[in-house]
């Protein structure tokens, strides 16, 4: 009926529940028969319907807790869903985890043939294939020794080397096996493309969009177990990035919040330890706040890469006999120096700024790709002879911004392929 | 809905790791494995053959024989449950990382103690050619259907109880104790004969006091049930195995989650 579909998911919901006391004795299953048992439904995934055709590379994204992985359990058929249909047309190969079945006690000879059936291989195949995966493995001089004595190295080169023999026509991959080695996740997501080119399907469960925008064809987005969004995988990419701007937009509000008690706490101590040799009348400024607006004058912390940003910082002037400037200094997440500059530098009169307590400074369409960044402002003095600019006061505060452009390297430039024709 | 096409291969695969795991792949493992029913027996021999004569009861000159058939009977049973009964814990990866049909990993463990069975069915063999008795044909397929119920009770035992275990994990301890009562309830170390004719017709009520009372009686001395204890029988059998079909049905498809 549906010649070109490889899955098709209809309906489908997972509850798990999670009982307050969990029972897993005998004993306490007849205890509980007198007591009322309580627990809560989560529910993991809620009426979720997609398709997935042949030959797609598809993605399902979506943060921590939002069902991706329990789906991807579903459609391995490790877990059994509530309610709705599963169809698959094909056999399936999970790679949910590599060397599923092995044993330490056995030989890499036995733990391959256990491996690779477990995987779905018969004898036969697996008897035609046992050179080229030894061979893959580079383990040829160690095939037959236990699989105790292998490196952890040797034993996951061994693992992949079965799981990629194991070719079926439906891919079930899980992020997280590509985690940690970068090495290694490329060599997966090579092996994986390969897989694509030759008319396979491959579904990738991943939080990391650039794997949707490099690899995917299509995707969804998961969140809290609904469906937000299926398309092409810029689209869904598109939809994740807004996601995350709001959910990056709380998270940096609590961390502030977080470090300003600590501080504050922090001052204090310090306070009560040097009241006498602290002079306040040596300080001549201090920065008591920074602030982010969009264009619309909306306070913001988390930016779409080209955005206007706008830097208000509050400041106290405690000596007013000084000449004072201002500036703004904008550092990547490692403390490298992107970007600065001062009023001095500009020959900006502070008489306005100094009477107002603040300054603004606008930056327009910041062309900063995705990253955490440091932005110091800084209350300075210039010495009037050497041009030499030193610090009253200085605060950090950092903004996130998140980027859909498929650059690499910290910023973003406008460019053109001239001479190139249209997308492919 | 999901097609795994090698079960065969699968369970044989998984077997003969579990076998090969067990004795490493060495003839002494073997012998370990044969030590524990090959030393009760020993003991027990000695004890209801010297100290408690039970000849002079209702015994007879095979009770050597009778005991050692008994016991390695009595063996394949109890380790066969205990390991069927916690495959699926055992093999929890293979549970919650792939889907494989569940029941190949307990099929797979119920065929590992078979194995061990057949192996130690040599001693009794042995044992018998030794006292130069040679049963009847008759009893011989009696002793090879009854080996069969005994795998048929094993592996309907690990469909029920496997995927049960995980979720109460005391259910072993449990199940050691009723080993413990069900070796006393069945006529191994004593004729059946011994007990007054009710109480022998409560304990017959129990299948693997049936089929070590039949197996020791047609073996040795050419006496067989009556027919209609034998339909009843089996009769009990597929209806047993008919349930735990059912139950492992219905009790497997959430396993994952409960592990």
């Amino acid at each position: 009926m549906y010649k070109n579909i490889a899955i098709k998911v209809h309906n489908v919901s997972k509850t798990f529940r999670i009982p307050h006391e969990k029972v897993s004795s005998l004993r306490g299953a007849f205890v509980s028969v007198f007591k009322h048992s309580t627990y809560e439904e989560f529910k993991a995934l809620d009426d979720v319907s997609f398709e997935v055709k042949k030959g797609e590379f598809f993605g399902i994204i979506g943060r921590n807790g939002s069902g991706k992985s329990t789906l991807l359990k579903i459609l391995a058929g490790i877990y059994h869903p509530n309610k709705g249909r599963v169809h698959i047309d094909g056999m399936i190969s999970p790679f949910l985890e590599l060397g599923i079945g092995f044993n330490p006690e056995l030989s890499g000879r036995d733990n391959i043939y256990l491996n690779a059936t477990v995987l779905g291989m018969t004898q036969k195949q697996i008897d035609e294939k046992f050179d080229d995966i030894v061979k893959f493995s580079e383990l040829e001089k160690f095939i037959d020794q236990k699989l105790k004595n292998y490196s952890s190295g040797m034993q996951v080169r061994l693992a992949f080397s079965v799981s990629i023999h194991a070719n079926r026509d439906i891919l079930l991959m899980d992020e997280v096996l590509a985690v940690g080695d970068s090495n290694f996740q490329s060599k997966c997501l090579t092996e994986f493309v390969k897989y694509k080119d030759m008319g396979r399907t491959v579904i990738i469960v991943t939080h990391d969009i650039s794997v949707i925008q490099k690899y995917c064809d299509k995707a969804i987005l998961l969140r809290n177990g609904v469906i937000m969004k299926i398309g092409t995988a810029e689209e869904v990419s598109n939809e994740y990035v807004y996601e995350n701007m709001s959910d990056e937009e709380r998270r940096i509000i609590d961390e502030e919040k977080e470090s300003a008690d600590q501080s504050e706490k922090n001052a204090k101590a310090v306070e009560n330890e040097e009241s006498e040799a602290n002079d306040a009348n040596r300080r001549v400024a201090e920065i008591s706040r920074i602030e982010f607006f969009d264009a619309d004058n909306n306070e913001k912390n988390v930016f779409e890469s080209g955005d206007d940003v706008s830097v208000k910082v509050h400041f106290e002037l405690f000596d007013t006999s000084k000449t004072v400037d201002f500036g703004v200094r904008i550092h990547d997440e490692n403390g490298v120096y992107l970007f600065g500059i001062n009023t001095f530098l500009d020959k900006i009169d502070t008489v306005k700024y100094v009477e107002d307590g603040f300054f603004r400074i606008d930056f327009k369409h910041v062309p900063l790709h995705e990253g955490l960044f440091h932005v110091y402002a800084n209350v300075i003095g210039i010495h009037p002879h050497l041009a030499y600019a030193y610090p009253f006061a200085e605060k950090m505060r950092k903004f996130r911004v998140i980027s859909k452009n498929k650059n690499e390297g910290p910023i973003v430039l406008d460019y053109i392929w001239e001479g190139a024709g249209v997308l492919k | 809905m999901r097609k795994h096409e090698n079960y065969r291969e699968l369970v044989w695969v998984l077997a003969k790791t579990d076998f090969k795991l067990r004795y490493h792949g060495s003839v002494l493992g073997y012998v370990w494995a044969l030590l524990k029913p090959l030393l009760m027996f020993a003991i027990l021999n000695f004890v209801f053959s010297s100290i408690f004569n039970p000849r002079g009861s209702g015994g007879n000159e095979y009770y050597t024989l009778q005991l050692l058939t008994a016991i390695i009977m009595f063996n394949f049973f109890s380790e066969g449950t205990m390991a069927s009964m916690s495959s699926l814990l055992n093999k929890s990866q293979l549970v919650t990382k792939i889907y494989i049909p569940r029941w190949t990993i307990i099929v797979a463990s119920t065929l590992n103690s078979a194995l061990v069975y057949a192996m130690n069915l040599v001693v009794i063999i042995a044992f018998f050619a030794w006292y130069q008795f040679l049963p009847s044909f008759a009893a011989v397929v009696m002793f090879i259907l009854f080996s069969l119920s005994i795998y048929a009770i094993v592996l309907a035992f690990g469909l029920l109880m496997a995927p049960l275990y995980v979720r109460l994990r005391d259910l072993i301890l449990v199940w050691e104790v009723v080993l413990t009562i069900l070796f006393y309830a069945t006529p191994i170390i004593y004729p059946l004969q011994m007990l007054p004719l009710y109480i022998q017709q409560v304990l017959l009520a129990n299948p693997m006091a049936f089929i070590i009372h039949f197996t020791k009686e047609s073996l040795t001395t050419g006496h067989f049930a009556e027919s209609w204890q034998y339909s009843a029988f089996f009769a009990v059998l597929v209806a047993g195995f008919g349930l735990s079909v059912l139950a492992y049905r219905k009790f497997s498809v959430n396993v994952a989650e409960e592990i």
